[in-house]
């Protein structure tokens, strides 16, 4: 009798990890134990608290995974796997399964899913590896398809560089620039670049200075200009130009220059003003002036998007004139008030600090006063300032904090003394539910007046953090408060609360997360990094994570708020309130299918931290 | 037209309640020494077991036409079940030769082709196995005639006496279930398809390739699961359900 459930090996055949046994003997076997079951819309397929001895195949239907509280953590449709997470752990479960569609369900006994587990490399990668590499396969399919950060430097050349060697002088130069309508000459000895010179540096160098016009070039150049490679991205050359505050970048091809990228190149290439809105804010002497500014930081925002910049460029973007409005208004601030009786600090916190910005964003800071702060002397003064700054920063687009975390709360407006002790106090006695709303604090960024007390409160949280292991257990606690909305399809909605039923919080749910994930582990190692791709680094180099996991959370990140910036493009487009809300049903395929990856990497990384910082076990 | 409006609005004919306990015990006496009789001696469940605890098989058989006196069994699929779980360990599949040569047509239905059949044993050979198979079980089939009238005649040429099962029919079910519609409805729509495809997609089960007697087995076992979940009780006695 030869028995060959053929519909069974079929069907398992077409989803990964069984189509990599299609040619396996052992499959046929292992059907053959295979038992099938059908559930109505409703009915259980792991019920609460019952030891699971099956992993389950959805050949056809729909089913949902819930916490012991019930909460939905994820959705799986049909050729997904379910129960093996309990399986390898022995058959306890934490989560209960059931189906929202009526399904046709297939039991594979747990022993044949451990056996094949322990012998097929290729079938235990899959439940190991799945998401990160579906994912990773994803963005990098996505950047060749669509344009998201592929505008190479080179696409923005637009002749070969125009350059004339050390010897020779200014009026040749100049003469060179004027002929050739370019505004800066690459400097060359012996075919090496040493230098660049611009209609800048003629005009502050040169003239300005009264200097004889047969002086050499090589007394007036920059020396070693900040070049790029014709390789990289023109985004790349976007940071480094608001980075460095430069207008013109040569780019070489191995060591030969190939061209200059000058900003008026960059903005021609339709990518963004921001390096001019930022320029306009520090020339605003009004309150009204820089509202009027505000107005235009939409459209900043959804030309970005539209360039195709990546989450990083935009992040970084907004948090520069994030900065620039607060830096600028400190000034008015003082101009108004007068000269500060004591030396201070404005910090920023939490994503402006991390310069990890998007449009829209509540205003989280606070003032780090120097030591020598009489309360009687100087109270009044800095409780002008702040509440007068905050109020304007408001009108600005930055809405006052929910959370009250700002400079205008006497709370957060202390000597730097009293800062560490905040600081001590909350790192060797950490409350797990005051730290949830406290680890804004953790990303702490000096940005204006003396920024060495910021730098000194850093240090010391650095040291302090690292001295009491106890506290990363808090922080991993705390990082695991918010789960991603694992799991969607089809019309699905998952955040089911109030208004906003149809959508979930992209920003709670997956960005945040990564962010405290990677805050752990940035406090862990010491970094003095901010910025959360930053830290990764940091943490990749430590060795904190095993190999590759610090890229799938930056890919995660990267996957998580590119959808979120693109729905809040389409919400300004829209004239919608700008939200961290996605609806499901409005994306694409694409963007579903990855997302969910990208909440699993998340969902996995959190029960990482949970056991890598678990402190002491009783 | 008019037995159609009859149907539609009386219902069908209750079924008289079966005692299959009683008659396999009828049974066992009348039969011939062998396979058969033993069969008969095994038994089967009491009419009053409720539906939740009768072991079930279902069962599929692909012939060579659909006439029993003249056409043949060429294979036969099963697969154990209960109300919940189709255990797929105990599946079994067999093919028979025909003593008759096999026509182009019901070659081109099944996918098995002469070669595998002139390889195959002839039914009385496997017979005696498909007993054992059957032994103590409900057997579920859609559409009844076929099953127990094919192996009635089988059993006959073999044994010299018929070979009887109790039977849960998913097409008489879903005939049931679809009546359960008040009768107006009945009238104005149209009679819906008792096919097994059609039913299964009634119940959002996935589509199989039809014709191979194992995969229509397992095919009309997860629909008698999913008419069990919709309209069965598996509280109540097997009697009200089988035939």
């Amino acid at each position: 009798m030869d028995v060959e459930l053929t519909e069974i090996v079929e069907a398992l055949c077409q989803h990964a990890p069984f189509s990599e046994l299609a040619d396996d003997p052992q499959l046929n076997d292992m059907v053959k134990e295979v038992e099938v079951q059908y559930l109505r819309a409703g009915e259980w397929a792991i019920q609460p608290g019952i030891l699971n001895h099956t992993l389950f195949f959805i050949r056809s239907g729909a089913v949902e995974a819930l916490s012991k509280e019930q909460k939905l953590i994820r959705r799986m449709n049909e050729g997904e796997l379910f129960g093996y997470a309990s399986l390898l752990r022995g058959g306890k479960f934490s989560q209960s399964m059931r189906a929202i569609e009526d399904s046709l369900l297939y039991r594979i006994p747990a022993r044949w899913f451990l056996k094949l587990y322990e012998e097929n490399d290729s079938f235990s990668d899959f439940f190991e590896l799945e998401q990160e590499v579906r994912l990773k396969v994803a963005m990098e399919s996505q950047s060749s398809g669509i344009s998201l950060m592929t505008c190479p430097i080179v696409s923005l050349l637009r002749r070969n560089p125009i350059t004339i060697g050390i010897d020779g002088n200014i009026r040749m130069a100049a003469k060179m620039m004027a002929d050739n309508k370019v505004s800066s000459l690459l400097i060359m000895e012996n075919d090496i670049l040493v230098g660049i010179l611009t209609d800048r540096d003629l005009r502050n160098r040169v003239v300005a200075a009264g200097l004889d016009y047969d002086t050499p070039v090589g007394q007036v150049m920059t020396v070693d200009p900040v070049t790029m490679d014709s390789g990289d991205y023109a985004a790349e050359a976007v940071l480094k130009m608001m980075e460095k505050n430069i207008h013109h970048i040569p780019i070489l091809k191995g060591s030969q220059p190939v061209g200059v990228v000058s900003t008026g190149d960059i903005i021609q290439a339709e990518s963004h003003g921001s390096i001019y809105l930022i320029s306009d804010i520090y020339k605003q002497t009004s309150i009204e002036g820089l509202q009027a500014i505000s107005r235009k930081m939409t459209h900043t925002f959804t030309q970005l998007v539209l360039a195709d910049a990546n989450t990083q460029m935009i992040g970084n973007a907004m948090s520069h004139i994030g900065t620039a409005f607060v830096k600028r208004l400190l000034k008015l601030g003082e101009e108004k008030f007068g000269k500060p009786p004591v030396p201070y600090c404005f910090v920023a916190l939490g994503s402006q600090a991390r310069e990890e910005q998007t449009i829209k964003t509540d205003q989280d800071n606070a003032l780090i006063l120097s030591n020598h702060y009489d309360p009687k002397a100087h109270g009044e003064y800095f409780e002008k300032l702040s509440d007068w700054v905050c109020k304007s920063l408001d009108m600005c687009g930055y809405p006052l904090c929910t959370g009250d975390v700002m400079a205008s709360n006497t709370l957060w407006r202390q000597p730097l003394n009293q800062w560490k002790k905040y600081f001590s106090d909350w790192i060797k006695e950490p409350k797990a539910e005051a730290l949830l709303h406290l680890s804004i604090f953790f990303d702490l960024k000096g940005i204006y007046g003396d920024k060495y007390l910021a730098k000194d409160l850093s240090r010391h949280i650095r040291k302090e953090a690292k001295a009491n292991p106890g506290f990363l257990t808090f922080m991993a606690r705390n990082a695991n408060q918010r789960k991603p909305p694992l799991g969607f399809f089809r019309q699905f909605v998952l955040d089911g609360e109030g208004k906003q039923s149809r959508t979930f919080n992209l920003k709670e749910r997956g960005i945040a997360p990564i962010i405290d994930i990677v805050r752990v582990h940035a406090l862990a190692c010491g970094s003095d990094k901010l910025n959360t791709l930053e830290r990764l680094e940091d943490i990749d180099n430590a060795g904190l994570l095993p190999d590759g996991r610090a890229k799938d959370l930056a890919l995660a990140l990267e996957m998580i708020g590119m959808v979120r910036i693109r729905s809040q493009k389409d919400q300004i487009e829209k004239e919608l309130v700008v939200t961290n809300h996605v609806n499901p049903a409005l994306l694409s395929s694409f963007e579903k299918r990855h997302l969910r990856d990208a909440f699993h990497i998340v969902e996995r990384q959190q029960e990482f931290i949970k056991f890598r910082y678990a402190g002491k076990r009783s | 037209m008019f037995t159609r409006l009859m149907t539609a609005i009386k219902g069908p004919k209750a079924q008289p309640v079966q005692d299959w306990q009683a008659m396999f015990k009828q049974w066992a006496k009348e039969a011939p020494e062998g396979p058969l009789k033993r069969y008969y001696e095994a038994g089967t469940i009491a009419l009053d077991t409720p539906l939740k605890e009768a072991p079930l098989l279902a069962l599929d058989l692909e012939t060579t036409g659909l006439d029993p006196l003249k056409d043949e069994i060429i294979s036969l699929g099963c697969v154990p079940m209960d109300h919940k779980i189709i255990r797929c360990q105990g599946a079994g599949y067999w093919m028979a030769k025909p003593e008759r040569t096999l026509n182009a047509e019901s070659v081109t239905i099944h996918e098995i082709t002469h070669t595998e059949l002139a390889e195959a044993p002839p039914l009385h050979r496997i017979l005696n196995e498909i007993l054992n198979v059957l032994s103590g079980k409900v057997v579920v089939v859609h559409c009844v005639s076929i099953e127990r009238e094919f192996l009635r005649e089988a059993a006959l040429n073999v044994y010299g006496f018929p070979l009887y099962f109790p039977v849960l029919d998913t097409m008489q079910i879903e005939h049931l279930a679809q009546n359960k519609t008040p009768w107006w409805k009945r009238i104005i729509a149209r009679q819906p398809s008792l096919r097994l495809d059609a039913c299964r997609q009634r119940y959002h089960l996935p589509r199989y390739k039809a014709h191979h007697a194992l995969t229509d087995a397992l095919s009309s076992a997860e629909l008698l699961q999913a008419q069990i979940s919709y309209h069965l009780d598996p509280e109540a006695n097997i009697s009200a359900y089988w035939l």
